[in-house]
């Protein structure tokens, strides 16, 4: 067996208690906003199944809420009330199907959290606000302290009675018992503030009430934080000690582990592709060396090998996959089958998992466009479905949304072409990719050319595509994905080819600069109205080589977007460390010769708030700005009557995942 | 009075003139009208509104704006439900309200995030807030949008309403194809048909009234709601403009409500108390003289923060004064009082609940889909979810809260603490026939409200404390001012009264080095009502309360001012909380001429306010009022001639040289007098923790109902 060889220890089993693990790979818990109503959906079920079904070792669930007072965002699970329990047993009964053991996840999030949707005081240990709700909370009184350790032993009830294998406490991150645990939110001076012991004794009591209501044939866990990164917050030496008293409790399984508090380090427990993967190791590290129990890391691990040499190197006993099993719900199958080049990767983009969270939509995820849709079961049948007459189908443009229709067409049995200009697939994702720290993007890039030539699609590069040349291929359809081209605001003047020193041509594009078409030098302004990672992407790369970078917006932040997919923090302190200089509220309304002939263009700002302008002198402008979709070839071939669809930016230009489902979409009902 | 005059309306009549616009609540379940909504609606009607208009819905599924969108395919057994509702809860012939169905497409104001399709929109002009670069829409599009209102305009037809209103204002496809902002095709679709200026770019709109007046017929109401000033002069509809497409679209409809805003404005329609009640009305004036010109039966409505009936009244051509408009929005004054109309029919307008025009709980256009409702009437948005305090009140008879309806036995309340939570449980438990008591600490009713109302553009939060003091005395509670609660009292009284502790904030962890320690528990001694400062800083200490305190006047009639109280010099506003306190300080300080500057630990400041839309404005009245805004930065030490600030990601600090600080942090709960009474009886408000009004009257109100026992 090539598992064997290649992965012995991710593909040992391993015992949690009274639960059997098959394998070492952990589906851990994480938000999806499936949740309607306080109950969880089909949904649920089917996106658990389907990580099921590609082999995860274990699963565990979202969290359940252990009281009504526990309401941070809209669409959580009210495991307090027993009509959750039908649909417990449909996601054990979906799960069980694959023989993979699973289990709940259950918390309250104490002041992380505030009353928008409770209409209740918020409960915390102290009169702490939390640094992302802002709500001040109601110091717990002793007797509601005992009503939330009755809500937690309640809802391990609930989960019992609805298949679940095991229990997790959730105790890190977003935790009333975090709130304890630590002393930038634990204030009180009665039993359960002060020392640790005493800091940690509503995690103990809860951990002896679930056990009795679970009895010994479920597994309990509890997940701790190894280092909140935060001002007096819990540290490595605290969570040790912690772990220690839990595995002195003789009533715990297996202890998880995690970093960072979500409502204020957020950016450091689900980090991007700018953090190196492994980053919080240390803590799974740190603990098993103390304690005898199953240890869990996680901290983006997206491949295999990757995690079997942490166990191999004694870090954990198993290892947290979230994004990678989102990204490719096969991961685990696919790795044990010795198809580990077949996976789709994650890019830690955070673009549609993470980023859709905060803003309280459904988890998806921008290169898989079946998750978060797995409960449209036919759909994903008929996709798959082979058609009864294949057709030809000739796409043009090799970037996501043109390979995702061919990909699509071609699972479903048509003959497909893909026709690109360029010699290499990729598109703006390729120039996007190129940038320090960005390169993981590209690996969707991969990803899809691997699936493309696994479904037998063909790939044509260097050839220019038109009318004549796509007739030429007698196509039963063609999908135009041919992106976009770069436009240039009203007020950039025009280049005049006889200087090479005029103005316009010290304006270029940020495709233009990553593509190496242009090589600005001295003293750099980029102007942006995209708010994500062009201009700062770009800016980084011109930092790097030297230039006095500027980024002007007219939006509040620079780098807005990038709030949501928590690389803003991170961006700060790069931008900050290379010198690059941030102008908000700022549009650049002219750009001209300098005065005196001096060399490089003048540029003319207006703060708009004020409406103060000022003349800003650079040697070049380096625009981010809405592009124009390159429609022109779909509207040739509607025109000469070629039965035609178009996705991507050629419909209008937008981000990766826009063109991925929109690909997906087409590519699927041809 | 002209407000309560019936309203014709195409060839149906509306009972008067008072309107409950569409707006967004929430409500739907998944993209169908709900109960909620049902509830929500025959409230207002229960309550006197004369026309109701039923919250947007999307008429093309290609529209997903918000996750809670009606989309009018599945919205008819809503609007059924509804219209009989309404119709049922109007009290006698005759004054049925009218129910007109909201019709919508956002067009490039939408989102992609539900549906995962491309926006459509006349030209690729993106968004300002989503920067989503939408789809310039191919014809079949075109003449897909214009039979989806079409067949939206039936289905509400079908399902009884008595019109639509179709919108053409701040979120709207249709004002896109008018504006040279958002439409900037070459095509048949900037012009105009019949004959009117090309420059208007009237087409669009024009087909689809049409099409839906075709749909609805000559009887049913046709109602638009039209942005007549973009504010945004350089390209888009400026006033004249909009007076010449207001009258060209009267050719088709029966009223048109008129609205500002654009793309660039997205607050400027429904803005908060910075922005004037009734700032529409010199706009309004203006389409209805053209409007009235052409066509003079087509209603013209104001809108635009109407919400006294007075300005409402004057508006309609009351107090002698020229008309300017036919009927009135009055949305968010009927969320902050559902009784609105039938108060002021029975005489009663003095008894109107006010609207205080913050947008803290109504205005809920954001992601986390709050459901609609009002920091003064927490049952508003919750009519299934709440008990009505009043219920069984017949409004009819004697309007509003309070006939001295006995709530099984009577009995004696004391109320400790006449902040809002205290005034509103001590109105509450009054009206329902309770003998009540309630003792105040300082010399004046309302608390902090009163205080908060002292910042700069808030001055209409103060409200809402007279008209629970002014309810309190006419419900006869008993009121004591200047009266300090000792705890042996309430051990006394306790055994024959229920006692509820409303007793407010006390001054919140300063956990910067130079002051004194944080405190880790216990109860520090109460704020002195004044500065502090310590150490060897020679920085001045305020928070933010005391400070404004000082702008209220004494019960001897002086104002002491901020200025006198604070120190000359520059002053820093520290903000770690990123609502509207700070923001209204440091626009109060800057307006004193001093030189203010704002430091929060955000990357944009005053976070907290995008869900009252004042987010953008706020920054902006900041930078123009000269106030240095130091972002990402937390306050570290107070030195001896400034503060020490650190930026949060690089770790850099710097001293901003100031003789002031202003303390804008977070407050304790005052629970001295809960904790020395044995932690048993029950309290509300800011005593549980310091929050905004609505949690204080919402648990103020819950108390008084828990004297009844639970299930009351």
């Amino acid at each position: 067996m090539p598992t064997v060889a290649r992965y012995p220890r991710l593909f040992s089993p391993l015992r949690l208690g009274p639960v059997t693990v098959e394998n070492r790979v952990v589906f851990s818990a994480h938000l999806t906003n499936y949740a309607e109503d306080g109950h969880a959906t089909d949904q649920h079920a089917a996106y658990y199944e389907a990580r099921a079904a590609g082999g995860a070792g274990l699963i565990i669930t979202e969290e359940h809420s252990v009281h009504p007072t526990d309401w941070p965002y809209e669409k959580l699970i009210h495991g307090f009330s027993p009509s959750v329990i039908p649909g417990y047993r449909q996601i054990t009964d979906a799960v069980h199907a694959h023989g993979t053991p699973i289990f709940a996840q259950i918390n309250h999030n104490g002041g992380q959290a505030s009353s928008m949707y409770s209409r209740l005081p918020v409960w915390a240990p102290s009169s702490v606000p939390d640094p992302l709700f802002r709500e001040v909370p109601k110091e717990l009184e002793v007797r509601e302290i005992a009503e939330i350790v009755a809500g937690y032993a309640l809802v391990a009830g609930h989960c019992r009675q609805g298949g679940f294998d095991g229990i997790e406490l959730q105790c890190s991150h977003s935790s009333i018992v975090r709130g304890f645990l630590s002393l930038a939110t634990n204030h009180r001076t009665d039993d359960y503030g002060g020392t640790l012991a005493r800091r940690a004794r509503l995690l103990l009591e809860i951990v002896a009430a679930v056990r009795e209501t679970i009895g010994r044939d479920l597994a309990l866990g509890v997940r701790l934080c190894g280092d909140e990164l935060i001002e007096h917050g819990t540290t490595i030496d605290d969570a040790v000690e912690v772990a220690r008293m839990v595995e002195a409790t003789g009533q715990v399984d297996y202890v998880n582990t995690s970093i960072g508090v979500a409502t204020a380090t957020l950016y450091m427990i689900e980090a991007s592709m700018h953090v190196p993967p492994g980053y919080a190791m240390f803590i799974p590290s740190a603990i098993r060396k103390a304690i005898s129990l199953p240890v869990v890391g996680v901290g983006r691990f997206k491949d295999p090998l990757q995690a079997e040499r942490a166990l191999d190197a004694g870090h954990c006993d198993l290892v947290g996959v979230v994004r990678g099993q989102i990204a490719d719900a096969d991961f685990v199958a696919k790795a044990r089958s010795g198809h580990v080049d077949d996976t789709r990767l994650c890019l830690s983009c955070n673009q549609e998992c993470v980023g859709r969270m905060g803003l309280n939509r459904w988890l998806g995820c921008i290169e898989n466009p079946r998750t978060g849709r797995e409960a449209e079961r036919g759909r994903w049948a008929s996709a798959v479905a082979l058609v009864d007459r294949p057709q030809r189908v000739v796409v043009v443009g090799a970037g996501p949304a043109g390979m995702q229709a061919a990909i699509a067409a071609a699972n479903r049995g048509h003959r497909v072409t893909v026709i690109e200009r360029d010699p290499v697939p990729g598109g703006q994702v390729r120039l996007a990719a190129t940038v320090a720290n960005r390169a993981e993007l590209g690996d969707v890039i991969r990803n899809q050319v691997t699936e493309c030539r696994r479904a037998g699609v063909t790939m044509r590069y260097g050839e220019e595509a038109s009318v004549d040349s796509l007739r030429a291929l007698r196509p039963d359809v063609v999908v135009v994905a041919t992106g976009s081209v770069p436009e240039r605001p009203w007020w950039v003047p025009q280049v005049d080819p006889s200087l090479a020193e005029a103005p316009g041509a010290l304006v270029v594009d940020v495709t233009d600069v990553l593509a190496g078409r242009a090589a600005p030098t001295g003293r750099v302004a980029v102007f942006d109205e995209l708010g994500f990672h062009q201009a700062t992407s770009v800016a980084e790369l011109l930092a790097d080589r030297g230039c006095a970078v500027e980024v002007i917006t007219p939006g509040m932040v620079v780098g807005q977007d990038l709030g949501i997919t928590l690389d803003l923090e991170q961006w700060w302190m790069r931008a900050s460390a290379k010198g690059i200089a941030q102008t908000t509220d700022t549009l650049v309304m002219g750009a001209g010769p300098c005065a005196d002939g001096r060399p490089g263009l003048a540029l003319q700002l207006v703060h708009h708030p004020t409406g103060g302008s000022e003349l800003r002198e650079v040697d070049w402008l380096v625009l981010c700005v809405p592009a124009a979709p390159a429609d022109g070839l779909w509207r040739a071939c509607r025109d000469a009557g070629i039965r035609v669809e178009r996705v991507g930016d050629c419909v209008a230009p937008r981000r990766i995942h826009a063109a991925v489902v929109e690909g997906q979409r087409v590519g699927e009902r041809l | 009075m002209k407000l309560l005059e019936p309203l014709r309306l195409g060839n149906r009549t509306a009972p008067n003139r008072i309107v409950f616009g569409a707006h967004e609540t929430n409500l739907g379940r998944r993209r169908a009208l709900s109960e909620r909504h049902v509830a929500y609606y025959e409230r207002r009607a229960l309550g006197g509104a004369g026309v109701i208009v039923v919250e947007d819905a999307s008429v093309h599924p290609s529209d997903w704006p918000y996750e809670r969108a009606p989309l009018a395919s599945a919205c008819a057994p809503g609007w059924r439900t509804i219209v009989d509702a309404c119709a049922a809860a109007a009290r006698g012939e005759g004054v049925r309200p009218l129910v007109l169905a909201g019709l919508n497409h956002a067009g490039s104001q939408g989102s992609s995030a539900f549906s995962q399709l491309p926006m459509w929109a006349p030209s690729r002009v993106p968004d300002v807030a989503t920067r989503e670069v939408p789809q310039a829409m191919e014809p079949d599009e075109i003449a897909a949008v214009i039979a989806g209102f079409a067949e939206a305009a039936r289905g509400a037809l079908a399902a009884g309403c008595d019109g639509v209103d179709v919108n053409v204002g701040q979120f709207s496809l249709i004002r896109q194809f008018l504006s040279g902002l958002t439409n900037q095709r070459s095509d048949e679709w900037t012009g105009s048909d019949g004959g009117h200026d090309d420059g208007l770019r009237l087409r669009f709109a024009q087909r689809v009234l049409a099409a839906v007046r075709d749909a609805i017929g000559p009887d049913a109401v046709l109602a638009i709601r039209l942005s007549c000033d973009e504010l945004a002069p350089w390209a888009g509809i400026v006033a004249d403009v909009g007076a010449l497409v207001a009258a060209a679209l009267a050719e088709t409809v029966d009223a048109i409500t008129v609205v500002r805003g654009s793309i660039f404005s997205t607050g400027a329609t429904r803005p908060d108390g910075h922005t004037e009640p009734g700032f529409n009305l010199g706009l309004v004036a203006q389409i209805r003289e053209a409007v009235t010109a052409v066509r003079p039966g087509v209603a013209v409505v104001a809108q635009g923060s109407i919400v006294e009936w007075g300005q409402a009244e004057w508006a309609l051509g009351g107090f002698d004064d020229p008309a300017r408009a036919d009927a009135v929005e009055m949305t968010r004054a009927q969320i902050a009082d559902p009784d609105l109309g039938a108060k002021v029919a029975a005489g009663h307008a003095d008894r109107v609940r006010p609207c205080l025009l913050c947008n803290q709980k109504c205005q809920v256009r954001d992601g986390r889909n709050p459901i609609v409702s009002c920091v003064g009437e927490p049952r508003s948005g919750h009519e299934l979810d709440d008990p009505d305090p009043c219920a069984g009140v017949d409004i009819g008879v004697d309007i509003g809260e309070g006939t001295g309806r006995t709530a099984g036995a009577p009995r004696d309340v004391l109320v400790v603490g006449a902040g809002v939570a205290g005034l509103e449980c001590a109105r509450v438990a009054a009206a329902r026939g309770h003998r009540v008591r309630l003792v105040e600490r300082s010399s004046g009713l309302g608390g902090s409200v009163r205080t908060a109302a002292a910042g700069s553009g808030r001055s209409r939060l103060a409200l809402i404390a007279d008209w629970l003091e002014a309810e309190c005395r006419r419900l006869g509670v008993t009121i004591e001012t200047s009266s300090e609660i000792e705890p042996g009292l309430v051990e006394r009284i306790a055994g024959d009264h229920a006692v509820v502790l409303c007793t407010g904030a006390r001054p919140g962890l300063r956990p910067y080095a130079g002051t004194s320690p944080p405190s880790t528990g216990g109860a520090p001694a109460r704020g002195s009502g004044g500065a502090s400062s310590s150490g060897s800083s020679g920085v001045v200490v305020w928070s933010a309360s005391d400070l404004l305190a000082t702008e209220r006047r004494s019960p001897t009639g002086t104002v002491r001012g901020l200025d006198a109280a604070l120190p000359e010099g520059p002053v820093v506003v520290w903000d770690p909380v990123g609502g509207p306190v700070a923001v209204s300080i440091a626009e109060l300080l800057a307006s004193r001429g001093r030189q203010v500057t704002l430091v929060c630990p955000d990357f944009t400041v005053g976070t907290q306010l995008s869900l009252t839309g004042d987010l953008a404005p706020a920054n902006t009245r900041l930078l123009q009022a000269g106030v240095a805004l130091v972002k990402r930065s937390v306050l570290r030490s107070l030195g001896t001639t400034g503060v020490v600030v650190e930026e949060r990601y690089t770790g850099l600090t710097t001293v901003i040289a100031c003789a002031a600080l202003v303390d804008c942090g977070t407050l304790l709960p005052d629970d001295a007098l809960w904790r020395a009474t044995g932690e048993r009886h029950p309290r509300a408000g800011d005593a549980v923790a310091p929050r905004t009004i609505h949690e204080a009257i919402l648990e103020g109100r819950r108390a008084a109902l828990a004297l009844d026992g639970p299930g009351a």
